[in-house]
This record gives structure tokens, C-alpha cells and sequence, in this order.
């Protein structure tokens, strides 16, 4: 299998990134919460997090975070590296909801050697938007 | 609640826990079981031939994984002294702030992770706001900041959440 590459030089700001959907289920929600090891019941007992008063177990932040890295990977391709994110989670996702994933290029610019992007990105679902955030990636550039 | 509980809070913002140790170090099958879980199918976590051609030499975690590497295991309980992390939820509890919502997170990555690294962390409250009123209840937003080593000594990443402790229904 051949891997594309997003090269610095090709990058605009204002660019935007491809919409993405995920359907997101119990199976989803529970197995996220587990690979990133959080047995926060929340995460995985619907009639706990009922009782709390919520409508059903939803995301988890480690999750998030991780779909947060596949989203700017999948678009960069494997030789972008992530630097930094950071967001802010709005409203729950839940089973059920059809997630929906689109960013935008807001600045590009090097330092030293890197040749860096920083992207917004915004993953909604039906009742609002689940996270908003920031993400620093540096890309390879042609020629090297 | 009053300026007195807030102040009380407040001397606890930059008290160091002690060092903690990762329970597990990285490994190539929970990275798989993380990818799986996050639909990610980047070649540099799963495919040894590629990630040996790439410019890590290896297979690298993804850098996401960080906190997951360092999360405490479900059994068998801790006999750890508390955390002044935990005192401080613990505080909010018993004046009844007992709803916990995480609002924000941040992780730098500054060294990719190879199977193999083990690592160490210390944690720290950094930031309480005032009380503030919010649509689930009053309550108070904390932040704590993470700093993960390697067996190495160097820093691999930082983390900050933020919670909203919150007094249900207020």
C-alpha cells in the first residue's frame, strides 16, 4: 500500500480539510474508553450514567484525542507529525449520533527547520458541537 | 460558597505529587488495541515494514496514547498516599461539588514513543477559577498539568485537563 503526503508547500491557509463522518455506536464509545485504559462508568454503564441523568454513556476525552490524531493523519498522511492539540469539549457524544469532522488550515509558517501548519478542526453531532479545537502539525516539505 | 473556601482552594493549586511509575510500558499490542478502537490505520503504529523504512527506525505510538500509558490500574487499588489532585476533588465533594465534567485538553508532544520506553509522570493543579455559574450547576473549573519522562530522563509530552467540578442541579 502506497501513502500520500500533504507537503508544506502545497498547504494555504484558509484551506479547508476534508468533511468526515463516523457513526458512532456502544461498541465505538466502550471501545475507545477501553483501549485508553478509562473504566470511568460513564464510559460504559447506561444504567449509571442514566441515573446521573444523562441521556447514555458517551465519549470519553482519551477518544476524542484520538480521533482528533487520526483526523489530521488521515489528511496528512503518516509523515505529518503532530505537535500539539488541544480543544474543548461542548456537548456529549453519543451512541447513535452520526459525527461529523471538518477543519480548516488557519496559519502556516516555520520554525527552525519545521515547516508547521496549525489547523481548527470542529467534530459535531446532532445536538450541537461535541469538540472544538487547535492542532499544531509539522509536514514534510518536496525535496526532502 | 464563601471567599474563605476559595482561598482554601487555592493554596492548593501548585502542590507536586510524587512521582508515579506506568503500570505497563509501551507495547506494541495495546498501541494495536488503541488503533483498532480509534479506526486508525496509520502504517507507522502497525506496519513494521513501513515504520522501519520511515524515520523512526520502528513502530511509534500514537502520540495521542499519552495519558493512556500512565492511567492507574482498575484492580488493585492504589495504596498510594492521596494526590493532591484527589485532595482537592475530594474537598470540592464534601462541600458538595460532586458532578465532574472534563471541559478541555491539551497534550504537547515533544518525542515519539517506542515500544519499550517506560514512563514516569508527576501531576499538579495549575489554575482554579471563582466559582462560576454554569448551565449544569455552580461550580469551579480546575486544570491540571501532567509531565511525562521517559526511562531516559527526557520529557516525552505534557497534558492539561481541565474539570468542571459542579454542584448538581444548583
Amino acid at each position: 500500500m502506497t501513502w500520500k503526503s500533504v507537503y508544506w508547500e502545497d498547504v494555504e491557509e484558509g484551506q479547508e480539510l476534508p468533511t468526515v463522518t463516523m457513526d458512532i455506536t456502544c461498541t465505538t464509545v466502550i471501545s475507545g474508553a477501553i483501549a485508553s485504559r478509562d473504566f470511568t462508568p460513564v464510559h460504559h454503564d447506561r444504567d449509571f450514567v442514566q441515573n446521573l441523568g444523562l441521556k447514555d454513556i458517551f465519549l470519553n476525552n482519551a477518544t476524542i484525542c484520538g480521533y482528533v490524531g487520526k483526523y489530521l493523519t488521515d489528511w496528512t498522511g503518516p509523515e505529518g507529525e503532530l505537535k500539539e492539540i488541544s480543544f474543548r469539549i461542548a456537548t456529549p457524544c453519543f451512541p447513535g449520533d452520526t459525527m461529523t469532522k471538518t477543519g480548516k488550515v488557519i496559519k502556516k509558517y516555520t520554525e527552525g527547520d519545521q515547516h508547521l501548519v496549525d489547523v481548527e478542526y470542529d467534530f459535531a453531532v446532532p445536538q450541537g458541537r461535541n469538540c472544538g479545537g487547535t492542532g499544531t502539525i509539522a509536514l514534510p516539505t518536496r525535496g526532502h | 460558597m464563601g471567599v474563605e473556601f476559595y482561598e482554601e482552594l487555592k493554596e492548593l493549586v501548585g502542590q507536586e505529587g510524587s512521582q508515579l511509575v506506568a503500570v505497563d510500558e509501551v507495547c506494541k499490542p495495546m498501541i494495536r488495541h488503541w488503533c483498532e478502537a480509534m479506526q486508525d490505520g496509520n502504517p507507522l503504529y502497525t506496519d513494521e515494514e513501513y515504520a522501519r523504512e520511515s524515520k523512526y527506525g520502528s513502530i511509534i505510538a500514537p502520540p495521542t496514547m499519552l495519558l493512556t500509558w500512565t492511567m492507574p490500574p482498575l484492580w488493585p487499588p492504589g495504596e498510594k498516599p492521596p494526590h493532591p489532585f484527589e485532595l482537592f476533588l475530594a474537598k470540592l465533594d464534601e462541600a458538595g461539588y460532586y458532578g465532574i465534567l472534563i471541559t478541555n485538553v491539551a497534550q504537547k508532544y515533544h518525542r515519539p514513543l517506542f515500544p519499550g520506553d517506560h514512563l514516569t509522570f508527576t501531576y499538579k493543579v495549575t489554575d482554579v477559577s471563582p466559582e462560576k455559574k454554569t448551565g449544569l450547576g455552580n461550580g469551579y473549573f480546575v486544570t491540571t498539568t501532567f509531565i511525562f519522562t521517559n526511562q531516559k530522563g527526557e520529557t516525552v509530552g505534557t497534558q492539561s485537563l481541565t474539570v468542571l467540578k459542579y454542584r448538581i442541579g444548583s
